[in-house]
């Protein structure tokens, strides 16, 4: 299997990486670039718990290929606390115990963290649209949309 | 998980080479969503396949243009662009509305509608509109351009007639402004589920007569096909509750002339009748109920 270089901006930092080149990019985060937060759940897209945001936008890190990604920018939910903070949308998952396992919460956090980066005002309807491809096996789906319009608040506040 | 070598063209030219020199050893890759998943099964339809063909540096592939009579749609726009362009939102509100029914926000965000159509599945959620909408394929390699009808692409279920060394830059689709739309989906649920049946359905009315219509069940036949039939039978009429029932009956006529008697059909023929009998009352302004 051939090797190949790829370099991408990883949480906001350039990151050059060799890959197996058909590596998918969940697989990279996990076992290249040691970042066990993005999960793999189903591994066919039908669960989120791999969401990781390329670009902007929410993707299931299980369907993109590695090599895909070069010159784009990855977060993940390692990207998302600051200084030993949690971000205000983490923060408010664990406000409002909108978990239980915790296994599917960093591909919803992904999730929502793509909907208020775009949109600080969604409706509740916009933040079911916006998890609809997250399951969560433990049932916390209230809580969860709470916590995101919570989160939704503080993205308003911090924009004022 | 599949091997298979990594190829990232930077124009069409060397993508059309690559595409010549291996042909069906050659898989294009568009958005992934549902190649990734066939490369973790190594799925029969890949045998063969020694190369991945990554489309995302090639801008003939990109954007959507409207032109006088057409619009040209890349095929690498994904079902988010397509859901949320302003120009395809007012010119063909009802292939919007089709895009925002596949899979779920992740997916819609990667898979394109070129990789909907060239996965050639028969429960693709855009395939109805594309064919309401009389929607070309650009089929370009090394030997030229030509445009080939969506409705005549497909050998089968998972096969179109492309040459191994053609690729589908872009889809054109008619202009149809002064229609009005509607698509309805029937899924098991509504993220996440691939279309059991769908309807997308085109009207022009004036005053109060139906000029001209388009009917495309979704998921009905081997191959996406409108049912002409069924338009003959509301244009030069005023629309009601009633015509539109008759409209229904003769697409599900159609499914079981085509199809012929299943196990699935004591449901599918009145599922079938009620959403094309739904789609014509909503695209006409009447209620559906």
């Amino acid at each position: 299997m051939k090797k190949i270089t790829l370099e991408f901006t990883l949480n906001g930092d350039p990151t050059k990486v060799e890959i197996d080149e058909n590596t998918r990019l969940l697989d990279m985060l996990r076992d290249v670039l040691n970042l066990t937060g993005t999960k793999e759940g189903c591994g066919v897209g039908e669960c989120g718990a791999c969401t990781v945001i390329v670009n902007g936008d929410a993707v299931d890190s299980c369907l993109v290929l590695a090599a895909s990604v070069a010159g784009k920018s990855v977060t993940t939910i390692e990207g998302l606390s600051k200084n030993g903070e949690l971000d205000v949308i983490q923060q408010a998952v664990l406000n409002h115990h909108a978990l239980q396992c915790g296994f599917c919460t960093p591909g919803f956090i992904m999730s929502a963290k793509a909907l208020l980066d775009k949109n600080p005002h969604p409706t509740r309807e916009e933040i079911k649209i916006a998890i609809s491809g997250n399951l969560c096996r433990c049932t916390g789906y209230q809580q969860l949309v709470d916590a995101f319009e919570e989160a939704a608040e503080h993205y308003q506040s911090a924009a004022q | 998980m599949q091997k298979l070598s990594y190829l990232k063209p930077q124009s069409l030219a060397e993508a059309l080479d690559f595409l010549n020199q291996y042909g069906e050893k050659c898989k294009p890759y568009a958005g992934g969503t549902d190649l990734m998943v066939q490369l973790r099964e190594e799925a029969p339809r890949l045998r063969g396949v020694e190369y991945l063909m990554d489309l995302g540096a090639l801008e003939e592939t990109r954007g959507i243009e409207v032109g006088e009579d057409l619009i040209s749609i890349g095929t690498m726009t994904t079902h988010t662009q397509v859901n949320t362009s302003p120009v395809l939102r007012q010119h063909v509100p009802f292939l919007s509305e089709a895009s925002s029914t596949v899979g779920s926000t992740q997916i819609r965000n990667n898979g394109t509608v070129g990789g909907n159509i060239c996965n050639a599945s028969p429960a693709a959620d855009t395939l109805s509109p594309f064919v309401a909408l009389n929607a070309r394929l650009v089929a370009v390699s090394v030997n030229g351009t030509r445009r080939v009808d969506l409705k005549d692409a497909f050998v089968k279920a998972g096969v179109l007639k492309l040459e191994p060394n053609e690729m589908v830059t872009r889809i054109e689709i008619d202009r149809i402004d002064d229609y009005s739309t509607a698509f309805i989906k029937l899924g098991r649920r509504k993220a996440l589920a691939i279309s059991r049946m769908n309807a997308a359905v085109a009207l022009k009315l004036e005053n109060g007569v139906i000029q001209a219509a388009r009917i495309a069940p979704g998921c009905v036949f081997a191959t996406p096909d409108r049912v002409e039939r069924a338009e003959a039978l509301i244009v030069g009429k005023a629309p009601s509750d009633e015509l539109f029932t008759q409209a229904g009956l003769a697409v599900s006529e159609e499914m079981i002339a085509r199809t012929g008697v299943r196990w699935s059909t004591e449901y599918k023929k009145p599922v079938i009748e009620a959403l094309i009998r739904r789609a014509l009352c909503r695209a006409a302004g009447l209620p559906e109920d």
